[in-house]
């Protein structure tokens, strides 16, 4: 008699279920059809991975090249020039990396 | 006293703000990620703001009084991690839709096992990096105050706690972002004014290499005196920059953005924040090893620089600034360190509810306390360093692999995470309890990333090979990469909608 029901509107009941499916890996979801996408351009997405796979390949190899070159600059450098390249010359160089990155990371988002 | 009283004034601002933050925190995904409606620059101001802790304030400066110039490299680590979390992690990460790396780890390798796995992993991570952030609470507020430290890490420990467990990962997010601008104002003010206001011989005493020897102007690591400079460099840097991309609570902080693209973009802003402030901890250090060169307790400089430079009630006013500053380093790095603990110990280990997560919370700072009070001796960057060589040598393969290459199966990632997990930390533990010559093995042991790193990583590939890659797989892959409305967020991607409702 005492049971506790509880009372939700529809539109709340449907944000749920679409969140508990949501929270599920796609690998338990696997059988029946993932909520709102149901298929995926598998040739598109696969031509965006390989896109997107060079570019962050491209900017990992810039990054270690770019602190190998400030060790072994660091490593010559002798006295105040030394604490002057650690101090100013890493910081630029990082942003500038990552920006360009993200740069031709959403221009290829734009393309596919 | 003036010192303790700006440090109570922290706290009790991040209380204020943090129980503001409170009325949001109703759901799981709530309190942990804020339910994704963090604007983005508040976003990135709350990664730098927890990201920038106690380590780079106190420890930095430490280690250059201590260590010479080379200990800029931590500094060039900590901020060239992001520049792997732009072009690595965010987007991918973001579009997952998970809410932790264990979450992740289940979407991609399907194995409720990994995600446990790595529930383990997030643990010993965070709790490494949780004991250098009391260590350095206790000994600020022992400088300022004379509390004994042990006092000084318990009372932090509560105040972190209470300010947590009250209001969740959305209060963090305010909390560090007024963190984040309070740390550079009285951590960068005081600096710049004595800078500009030391007297110029100071000042050139400060910058100028001609009467200090040469090996501590050297810009190289030579940590405990091993002769091995470069070696030590690089495992440093591999350990900061990898560690940076793979630690479990500034891989959470990404899903409070509002999508992928956000999510790269705020990489870059942080890169940025990280650049101005890091600058400052390295003054700190260059003009300390001026006027507090024979102190033996080298973490607390930053502390110390302001009284010795301007004596009377200039420093001590300096002197309060800057201990707030050091708390508010402390403060957000460790709130964020405590709930990215506690979804670790409740959400991933034991199948999350609220109450639990409030649970964890405590039982966290309880384990980061009780450990802290024996690692008063240790240097703050030295605990620091670990946390981050077992983050590069075990979230970060699992990601880079999980994300890029589909290779990847749970099988090797679990062999990969046991081995890199096992490999980091056992070598940090043989470098404090086994008594070795310093030398490159030493070197090796007590910055292990130089080849913990490429094993984990060999390790993961070589045994995902045998096993054969499940048909979905294929597509858990994609999903990461496909920008749109195709992408695995879509489903999510009406958050606000979808909370809204729900908190009717």
């Amino acid at each position: 008699m005492n049971q506790r029901v509880r009372v939700t509107s529809p539109q709340t009941r449907l944000a749920l279920r679409r969140r508990t499916d949501a929270m599920r890996p796609i690998s338990r979801r696997a059988g029946r059809p993932p909520i709102a996408s149901t298929a995926i351009d598998m040739a598109a997405a696969e031509r965006a991975l390989r896109r997107q796979r060079r570019l962050a390949v491209l900017t990992v190899l810039l990054l270690a090249a770019a602190l190998i070159a400030l060790l072994i600059a660091a490593d010559l450098a002798s006295g105040r020039l030394g604490w002057a390249l650690l101090f100013f010359a890493p910081y630029p160089l990082l942003v500038l990396l990552a920006a360009a990155h993200v740069r031709r990371a959403e221009r290829v988002e734009a393309d596919s | 006293m003036l010192g303790l009283a700006s440090i109570v004034l922290v706290t009790a601002a991040s209380v204020v703000i943090g129980v503001w933050g409170v009325k949001a925190a109703r759901s799981t995904p709530d309190f942990l990620v804020a339910s994704r409606r963090i604007v983005p620059g508040w976003n990135a101001l709350a990664i730098a703001g927890e990201y920038v802790s106690a380590a780079s304030v106190l420890g930095l400066a430490g280690l250059l009084v201590k260590n010479g110039v080379g200990a800029m490299w931590y500094a060039v680590g900590f901020t060239a991690g992001y520049v792997l979390v732009a072009a690595l992690v965010a987007g991918p990460m973001r579009r997952s839709g998970a809410y932790t790396v264990p979450d992740f780890a289940e979407y991609r390798l399907g194995s409720p096992r990994l995600r446990r796995m790595c529930g383990l992993v997030v643990l010993v991570i965070m709790l490494l990096y949780l004991i250098p952030q009391f260590k350095a609470a206790g000994v600020v507020i022992e400088l300022v105050s004379g509390i004994p430290y042990w006092v000084g890490v318990i009372g932090a420990g509560l105040v972190v706690a209470s300010t947590i467990a009250v209001g969740g990962m959305r209060s963090a997010t305010y909390v560090q972002a007024f963190h984040y601008l309070l740390k550079l104002a009285f951590i960068a003010g005081p600096a710049l004014f004595l800078i500009f206001l030391a007297d110029p011989g100071l000042r050139s005493a400060a910058v100028n290499p001609a009467e200090v020897d040469a090996d501590w102007m050297r810009p190289m690591l030579d940590l405990d005196d091993s002769g091995r400079p470069v070696l030590a460099t690089v495992s440093v840097l591999i350990a900061t920059t990898l560690g940076a991309m793979g630690l479990p609570h500034v891989v959470m902080r990404f899903h409070t953005v509002s999508g992928a693209r956000a999510a790269r973009r705020v990489a870059v802003s942080v890169i940025v924040l990280l650049s101005a402030f890091y600058l400052f901890p390295i003054a700190y250090g260059l003009l300390g090893r001026v006027v507090t060169p024979e102190h033996s307790e080298t973490d607390i400089v930053p502390v110390l620089v302001p009284g010795a430079i301007a004596p009377g009630a200039i420093g001590t006013v300096l002197t309060a600034l800057v201990a707030a500053g050091a708390f508010a380093a402390f403060l957000s790095t460790s709130s964020g360190l405590l709930l990215a603990l506690a979804g670790g110990l409740s959400h991933d280990l034991f199948g999350g509810s609220l109450p639990r997560l409030r649970l964890g919370v405590a039982v966290g700072t309880g384990l980061a306390v009780a450990l802290a009070l024996p690692a008063a001796d240790v240097d703050i960057n030295v605990l620091v360093g670990w946390a981050f060589a077992v983050a590069a040598s075990t979230f970060c393969p699992l990601l880079a692999l999980g994300i890029w290459w589909r290779g990847l199966t749970a099988t090797g990632a679990a062999v990969g995470l046991l081995i890199g997990a096992g490999t980091s930390t056992g070598a940090a533990l043989a470098s404090v309890l086994v008594d070795i010559e310093p030398g490159a093995v030493s070197i090796l042991l007590s910055q292990p990333a130089l080849w913990t790193v490429p094993l984990a990583f060999a390790a993961m590939i070589l045994a995902s090979r045998p096993s054969a890659v499940p048909e979905w797989a294929d597509e858990a892959v994609l999903r990461l990469h496909i920008p749109g409305r195709h992408s695995a967020e879509i489903a999510r991607s009406r958050k606000p909608l979808d909370v809204r409702s729900e908190a009717d």
